[in-house]
């Protein structure tokens, strides 16, 4: 799955979690959407985890800065490296 | 997609959260009724914070809400980081009709918090204090192979001093304190040694456990983590990156647990249990129809699983009526045939006199609960409806709005879990908790005596206060006594198998005597346990054709009882001797000195067949433990 492939995906668990839609790109972060707080966050990552099966490491989503570098992150877990 | 306005009541509950979106979109004030219901059986921890952040988004809205809510100021302290935690516990507060004020202590402060009359929580003037502590910190401070009274006495001295907080916080600000107990964890190490050492976390934390439970003030409720975990299963439970990430508790799930309980608790101090259960009765006390089946055609007992299913529903409404629980049945029948179960059924726990109310007829169940209600002289929001029909459930919530209905659905293997889930009969005023500790002080007590006297079987028969019931067969025991025939290998001297007709056509034959044993004792009703099946073979000698037995009741002196009335009935009969024949198989060799034992003299034996007989005479009755009651 590239990273790419990865946003597609995420774009529904995005439309699930928020009232809003909002179409997400490589740049976009939290700030850009009003909606998205520290609570839809958590909700984000436990629906990513789910949806992906994947695990993340201890500490590694806060150092993603925006959707394309969470998307790269989650298809390194995704390879399992 | 369909207009919520036309979804039936019933279904509610499975409104999806496109819906509940759609409803907030349109502003429309059904989105409160829908979000309650909805909340009401969460999925996971994701599924919780979606309802939670579309109730914020109402709320932020002012989409008009007309729910009578109660004001309440919640503190909540511990030794974690309390976010995302108090979020659903006020979303839990909001959708059971509370509108909460929080509080929220700052991350591990809250010794000085609940102990420094200065502080921020004091100020707040909770109402309600939910106090999390530490679980890293329940450690015992010795050595793990140091002899366990000195981690039990640290373990009482740990949890005193948690009380004490807690009381003395009580004593301050009056509030309710609400105390999470202690993890025990859900890793290997130290292996099983963790069980034979109270120095153990396994170990130390259930006995700090123990001790808050059986020690805490009536101001203290414990928010019991122990058995919550149990529940979920401890793998579940733990979430060690959500630990060093965000200083969590636990895991996202559980958390979801933990603010159901705490609500759940909370919502417990502010409203009594349910005083009433109004029961259906076809397919809801037993499977069938009894209108159409009959009594004998109605499944019930341990005949068939779906029989014990609905035997067994009734035993845990009969625990409820113990506890003090009114019942009442109301159902769709002709009375006559409604109340033929009650007193004719042998498998039937429930009897009339457990009923203040018993409305079978054709009118609507909203109008008989009614009348049950008024009758009793208790409001309506003080009872609970439990029905497998979804089409009355539907009517009930409808027409009787204030009842609680519950839908048992089509399954009677789940009916006491649906029941048990609804948390409706949990008792928790002072009273009637105090009401319990005696029930279970004596219960205490009597087992203790017979623990000390176990090695005296008599006494120890004596104690258990066995009783008995024998009957000549009859029809509504067939199945019963069909199935026991069929099935029973190990206590049966002849293993002559015989099929319902066969066992109907017994009954009335002037050759024979047949007759069933029930046996009850205070642990609980053991149902139709033994059976005999003799003839009159020849002028004066009665031949035991079969003879069989639970061996559930083994070595219960069932045996000698039923050997008494097996020389009764041969005497009754003018019979001067009982012939008994064991006909070995490979699994019925407990029986094989059976006769012998009881005084038979051995007349022939072959490989296949061993013959005894019995001089009806020289028979002395022997004494058991067991006391004969009259049939119902």
């Amino acid at each position: 799955m590239t990273s790419a492939d990865v946003i597609t995906a995420l774009q529904r668990i995005f439309d699930d979690v928020l009232l809003t839609p909002v179409t997400l790109t490589h740049d976009l972060s939290a700030n850009d959407v009003e909606e998205w707080d520290s609570l839809v966050h958590i909700s984000l990552v436990v629906a990513v985890e789910k949806e992906f099966n994947i695990k993340f490491r201890v500490g590694e989503v806060e150092t993603t800065g925006n959707i394309g570098q969470f998307a790269e992150l989650i298809s390194r877990r995704l390879k399992g490296h | 997609m369909v207009l919520p306005e036309q979804l039936p009541l019933t279904f509610i509950d499975q409104t999806s959260t496109a819906v509940l979106k759609d409803l907030l979109r349109e502003r429309n004030p059904l989105f409160w009724q829908h979000l309650v219901k909805r909340s009401e059986k969460p999925g996971d921890f994701r599924d919780l914070l979606l309802l939670s952040t579309l109730r914020r988004r109402a709320t932020a809205l002012s989409l008009e809400d007309s729910r009578v809510k109660a004001d309440i100021r919640v503190a909540m302290v511990g030794g974690y980081s309390l976010f995302p935690l108090q979020e659903l516990v006020e979303h839990f507060l909001v959708v059971s009709g509370f509108n909460p004020t929080l509080f929220i202590g700052s991350y591990d402060n809250y010794v000085s918090e609940m102990t420094d009359p200065g502080s921020d929580l004091h100020a707040f003037a909770p109402q309600v204090v939910i106090v999390i502590p530490a679980n890293r910190r329940s450690k015992y401070l010795g050595r793990i192979s140091d002899p366990p009274s000195l981690a039990r006495e640290q373990a009482l001295a740990d949890a005193s001093q948690l009380l004490a907080i807690c009381t003395e916080l009580h004593e301050r600000t009056r509030a309710e304190i609400l105390l999470a107990n202690f993890l025990p964890p859900a890793g290997f190490d130290p292996g099983p040694y963790r069980v034979r050492t109270a120095g153990s976390d396994w170990t130390f934390r259930k006995l700090v456990n123990l001790e808050l439970g059986l020690n805490a003030p009536p101001c203290v409720h414990i928010c019991d983590l122990e058995f919550l975990a149990f529940r979920r299963g401890g793998l579940a439970v733990f979430d060690d990156r959500a630990w060093f990430e965000s200083k969590q508790p636990c895991s996202a799930d559980f958390l979801v647990d933990i603010a159901q309980e705490i609500t759940s608790v909370v919502k417990s101090l502010k409203s009594g249990p349910k005083k009433v259960l109004v029961v259906d009765l076809d397919n809801t006390l037993w499977g069938g129809v009894i209108g159409d089946d009959g009594i004998e055609g109605i499944e019930l007992g341990d005949t068939s699983p779906r029989g014990e299913a609905f035997k067994s529903f009734q035993k845990y409404i009969l625990s409820l009526h113990d506890r003090g629980v009114l019942l009442a049945v109301c159902s769709k029948n002709d009375y006559e045939r409604a109340i033929e179960p009650f007193h004719d059924h042998p498998e039937m726990v429930l009897r009339l006199e457990h009923f203040v109310s018993f409305k079978a007829n054709w009118e609507p169940k909203s109008d008989n609960i009614r009348a049950i209600a008024a009758d009793l002289g208790l409001g309506l929001d003080s009872v609970v409806f439990v029905d497998d029909n979804p089409a009355e459930i539907d009517l009930v919530r409808q027409l009787a709005e204030e009842v609680t209905a519950i839908h048992l659905g089509p399954d009677p293997a789940t009916f006491v879990r649906r029941l048990e889930d609804s948390r409706l009969f949990e008792p928790h005023s002072i009273t009637e908790d105090d009401a319990r500790r005696t029930d279970q002080y004596r219960q205490e007590g009597a087992r203790a005596a017979l623990t000390a006297s176990a090695t005296d079987i008599t006494a120890c028969l004596a104690a258990f206060n066995m009783t008995a019931e024998i009957r000549p067969f009859r029809r509504v025991d067939v199945p019963r006594i069909a199935q026991l025939i069929n099935k029973s290998n190990q206590f049966n001297l002849t293993t002559r198998r015989r099929t319902e007709a066969e066992v109907s056509a017994l009954i009335g034959d002037p050759d024979i005597v047949a007759f069933s044993i029930r046996l009850a004792d205070h642990y609980g009703d053991y149902g139709l346990i033994a059976v005999v099946i003799a003839r009159i073979a020849a002028a004066g000698v009665l031949d035991i054709d079969t003879w069989l037995m639970s061996c559930r009741v083994l070595k219960r002196q069932v045996e000698e009882f039923t050997m008494n009335e097996l020389v009764r009935l041969a005497a009754a009969r003018s019979c001067h001797q009982i012939h008994g024949i064991y006909l070995p198989t490979a699994k019925n060799s407990m029986v094989r000195d059976l006769y012998p034992q009881l005084g038979f003299q051995l007349a022939s034996a072959a490989e296949a067949k061993v013959d005894y007989v019995l001089d009806v005479a020289s028979y002395q009755p022997r004494s058991t433990m067991i006391s004969i009651t009259e049939p119902l």
